[in-house]
């Protein structure tokens, strides 16, 4: 039953003709990630012709920007340290068990994420000066523990880690979500209980989540400013951390200076982000 | 399970030198001592972020200079007086302008206010006014992108749009206005980058922007506001608070830092590390004032010399060339003796002249009339020496009885007190003085009041010698003696408090 | 050896009912129905991994009904393995006898000697990762019964292997349950396995176990799986 068709002598004849090429699918998926990439260069490369070298060293010298780099990395750390020592418990607890008020604290966790910066700044002020029957935790921190938190380091600390710890929670739970909860039950028969099923099946295999979260929370932390303004204050070689000496410097018009602090901070967080992520391949290879 | 354990722990470890590293720091930070070796506790100062250049410089002098450190802590104007509202902390508060310190003052969380430096609202271009701005109707061109800072959120904001409504040109203005910004600085900034050029500021804020200049216009004229430093109500070092307030606002420390700056400074007092006020009172205020002035005394550290005597023999030494910073006069009679020292007075309170007579009335004295009794033993302030005597005489020349009471009188005082005195002792019979004279001697003598006769009113005004080198301590030694307390204070003695509203610190 | 007393388990939708059966000591025991009948929810009830509602699980005449799962000496085998992608093939092995505390050198023969009877000596050292689908079983066997438990429990050990792999490790674990004793549960819907392996054949049938014999078995097989 052959009745030639012109098409079907042309498709005999011409099999194997590579008709379908990948180029517009990868030019089309390059060209709408290139739009971001170039913006982002283009950020960059803006800064850089605004400033000059001479006002990037003139800054970096100044000892109150020394100090607050110092300040800046050490409560970035420990913010983010903090940070994974509650998100991974807490993660895992919103992962595994369906407890009563589990949506609940779910959405109390998500708040930090949502509320504009300044209103957690404004919130923590006033839970520590909110006077209860005559008794106000600043007062008491600050004259018999003598630990005073306002407008000290600690408040810094505590305003990026409101934050970050929120975004590290997030990272962790959907790093639990998808490791296999079968192992750890598998661990159990084996005579674990739950703390050794955690501590010694779910946890080695969380470590790439760790280190995003990690990742993240510090990222956050360099990156917050509101909060420390009004609960930390900006004082010079005390509370004043790289993000507040961006506002300080713009707030009476030294632009040079401010964008200068700003390549720094730029400078820092590539660092930091290309030391994470090395450590991050390193460690599960 | 091993590489875990080590990360966990070598984590809290990282953590705990981490913590102690900051501590340690800000250890250091805290430890620095006065001179004497003796650690005083720091001064909180809420800074708005665009004074800080300024600031900065006078600080450090004055902590060179005193050795007392002083807690800046910077952010917007609203938001530090959010700060200080919340934490009830805080010793100083410099807002970008008055408008500020008069919203803390409504809150009662600012008590004194002290002047810095006047600003202007003004136009500015960059350097070498390129787009050539030179009236109103430029800023309305069409090639001319002109920024504002938000009149809902800043002060500047406020003046000119509360001024152009007022002539009219506000609506114009407002829809040739490119983009309204949240605070001046980014106004400022805005032309700087390029994004805008013209904005409408306060002179005051260009003074850290040399590629900026600024032009004045008429319909700008009225737009002025101050900066000033606010002392708090809360303050737990009230003198320590003064006393670096006043360094910051003295004309030969921390105003000639402003005017460096560019700044159109006040007057300013000169600095003292104590200053010294002299204080020239008539003698019925004593009773009146005596405790306010302690009091002011104790929270400002300053010493107020009070020279409390009659009025004519006060103003005999005052024309003799030894001037006051501050005169308190018991009638507006005797500070119109001496007008070229003090230009500006201001009314303060009443007292009325009454008759004082033993208890019980005795010679059963009802009015002015009856001091012409006979054999009646009557004593006044002399007229020339006291207020109260030219008061006395004028008051016995409406009621038409000078003469004949003049007949009776016996002596002539100084000072009301004495006749007080005099008539415990039993030396007079009747005498004419003030109501507030009358405190406290209710138990042997009665009042007899004067009716109906103006004259026999005394008014006692205050006022500041303009040149004093103390002048901005008097006027806020005037507000503490307008402050309620000190009203009641007066009331308490006999006098009626005259002066409405509180006055503001442009009373100098 | 393993009994189930009128148990009343709740699983998501559905409901499974007076749930009665025993598997004696040392028996092969095969659980089969339909997929989504609820023969998962049973093993993981024995295992003490799902609350029961009601009724009595015992084992070895223990009421071990609220007992936590690492009291009961169960292997558990589940469907998808479950290996720990983070342990080495021999750090599977030597889990559970390091969780008892044995002494070192009694868990180095205990693996060795495991990985004999499963044939993975060569892979002790190896990561799980890249094993073959018979390798990763054996290693799963491996870790179930290397701490000697009273019951073991396989959930689908065979539908992922082919066809040979399949014969192989049939082979297997019939020679390790008869060489260990041990009472062994296993859930199929193939019932060439249960031919093989069983020596009960279990059916759930609308929430209920129901025991059947060899030719019932098949009959039901034949009605149930179109396939076969």
């Amino acid at each position: 039953m052959s009745e030639p068709t012109p098409n079907r002598t042309a498709e005999t004849k011409t099999k194997l003709k590579r008709r379908r090429s990948d180029l517009p699918f990868f030019l089309v998926m390059s060209g709408i990630s290139s739009c971001f990439i170039l913006l982002i260069v283009l950020l960059l490369a803006a800064d850089l012709m605004f400033t000059s070298f001479e006002d990037f060293r003139a800054a970096v010298m100044k000892p109150e920007i020394q100090s607050a780099f110092r300040l800046t990395i050490l409560s970035c750390t420990i913010a983010a340290l903090l940070s994974i020592w509650v998100a991974t418990p807490l993660g895992y607890l919103l992962s595994r068990y369906r407890f009563p008020g589990r949506l609940l604290i779910d959405t109390i966790v998500d708040i930090p994420i949502v509320l504009p910066p300044l209103v957690l700044g404004l919130s923590l002020l006033i839970l520590f000066h909110l006077p209860i029957g005559g008794w106000e935790l600043e007062a008491w921190l600050r004259d018999d523990i003598g630990f005073p938190v306002t407008y000290r380091w600690p408040a810094v600390i505590l305003a990026q880690f409101s934050v970050s710890c929120a975004f590290a929670v997030r990272t962790m739970r959907v790093t639990f979500d998808q490791i296999n909860p079968r192992a750890e039950d598998v661990a159990r028969t084996l005579g674990c209980t739950r703390g050794q099923a955690f501590l010694q099946i779910a946890l080695p295999q969380s470590w790439r989540g760790m280190i995003a979260a990690t990742t993240i929370a510090w990222a956050r932390a360099l990156g917050e400013f509101g909060p420390i303004l009004v609960f930390a204050g900006a004082t010079r070689m005390r509370t004043e951390v790289l993000s507040t000496t961006v506002f300080l410097e713009l707030s009476i018009g030294q632009l040079n200076a401010a964008v200068a602090v700003s390549l720094l901070m730029v400078v820092m967080a590539v660092v930091v982000l290309v030391v994470l992520r090395v450590l991050g391949t390193g460690l599960t290879s | 399970m091993n590489k875990m354990l080590v990360v966990m722990l070598g984590s809290i470890v990282a953590l705990g030198a981490m913590i102690w590293m900051l501590q340690s720091g800000s250890q250091r930070g805290n430890s620095t001592n006065t001179a004497g070796g003796d650690p005083t506790e720091p001064l909180m100062f809420f800074c708005a972020a665009s004074n800080r250049a300024v600031m900065e410089k006078i600080v450090a002098d004055y902590t060179e200079e005193y050795g007392r450190e002083i807690e800046l802590q910077y952010g917007g104007s609203q938001t530090l007086l959010s700060q200080l509202e919340v934490t009830g902390t805080g010793d100083l508060y410099l807002p970008a302008d008055d408008s500020y310190l008069k919203i803390a003052k409504d809150k009662n969380l600012v008590s004194e206010m002290l002047p810095i430096a006047k600003m202007e609202v003004v136009v500015a271009v960059r350097k070498g006014n390129p787009k050539s701005i030179q009236t109103l109707d430029d800023l309305l061109r069409e090639d001319v992108k002109l920024v504002q800072a938000n009149p809902d959120a800043t002060a500047v904001g406020k003046v000119t749009r509360r001024m152009l409504t007022e002539s009219g040109q506000w609506d114009a203005l407002d829809k040739g206005t490119t983009a309204y910004r949240t605070t001046v600085t980014e106004a400022a900034n805005d032309l700087l980058v390029g994004a805008a050029d013209a904005a409408i500021v306060y002179d005051a804020v260009l003074h850290t922007y040399p590629d900026l200049e600024f032009i004045t216009l008429p319909e700008f004229a009225a737009g002025t506001s101050l900066v000033a430093l606010g002392v708090t109500q809360q303050t737990r070092q009230p003198s320590a608070a003064l006393h670096f307030a006043r360094y910051v606002t003295a004309r030969d420390r921390g105003l000639a830092n402003y005017a460096e700056h560019g700044f159109q400074v006040e007057k300013g007092d000169v600095w003292s590390e104590t200053p010294e006020l002299n204080l020239f009172a008539g003698s019925m205020l004593r009773p009146a004032i005596e405790d306010t002035v302690k009091q002011f005394e104790k929270r400002e550290g300053v010493r107020v010399n009070t020279v409390y005597n009659g009025c004519g023999i006060l103003v005999a030494q005052m024309k003799a060339g030894q001037v006051p910073d501050a005169y308190f006069a018991c009638d507006t009679e005797f500070m119109e003796q001496v007008p070229d020292l003090f230009p500006e007075p201001t009314d303060v309170s009443q007292n009325e002249l009454v008759i004082i007579v033993k208890k019980g009335n005795p010679r059963q004295i009802a009015g002015l009339r009856d001091l012409t009794k006979e054999g009646l033993r009557v004593g006044i302030g002399h007229e020339k020496q006291c207020a109260m005597g030219w008061v006395t005489q004028n008051t016995f020349r409406e009621g038409g009885v000078q003469q004949e009471v003049m007949e009776n009188v016996t002596v002539q005082t100084p000072t009301g007190d004495m006749l007080v005195n005099q008539m415990r002792a039993g030396s007079l019979d009747a005498a004419v003085v003030y109501l507030s004279n009358t405190a406290g001697s209710g138990e042997f003598l009665d009042a007899v009041r004067i009716q109906g006769l103006d004259c026999s009113v005394a008014t006692q005004p205050y006022a500041i010698t303009p040149d004093s080198p103390n002048a901005l301590t008097a006027s806020r030694l005037f507000q503490q003696i307008c402050s309620t307390d000190s009203q009641d204070s007066f009331t308490a003695e006999g006098f009626r408090w005259k002066l409405d509203t509180e006055p503001s610190a442009d009373n100098e | 050896m393993i009994e189930f007393q009128n148990v009343c388990i709740r699983a998501g939708d559905f409901q499974l009912n007076d749930v009665s059966f025993e598997v004696g000591s040392g028996e092969y025991a095969v659980l089969m129905g339909r997929t989504g009948r609820g023969k998962t929810t049973i093993l993981e009830s024995l295992c003490g991994l799902r609350r029961v509602q009601s009724g009595k699980i015992m084992i070895r005449g223990m009421d071990v009904t609220h007992w936590s799962p690492a009291d009961r000496e169960i292997g558990y085998v589940p469907q998808d393995l479950a290996l720990f992608p983070t342990f080495s093939v021999a750090e599977h092995l030597q889990f559970a006898l390091r969780l008892r505390r044995f002494h070192t050198t009694q868990i180095e023969h205990r693996v060795s000697e495991l990985a004999e009877m499963l044939g993975i000596t060569h892979l002790l050292k190896r990561q799980i990762e890249g094993l073959s689908g018979g390798e990763s079983q054996r290693v799963a066997l491996g870790r179930a019964l290397s701490f000697r438990p009273t019951v073991l429990l396989l959930d689908e050990p065979l539908s992922a292997l082919d066809a040979e792999t399949r014969e192989e490790i049939q082979t297997l674990l019939r020679t390790l349950t008869d060489n260990t004793g041990v009472t062994t549960l296993h859930i199929t819907h193939n019932a060439a396995e249960a031919t093989a392996l069983a020596d009960r054949r279990f059916h759930i049938v609308d929430g209920q176990v129901i025991e059947k014999s060899e030719s019932q078995t098949q009959e039901a097989e034949e009605l149930d799986s179109p396939t076969g």
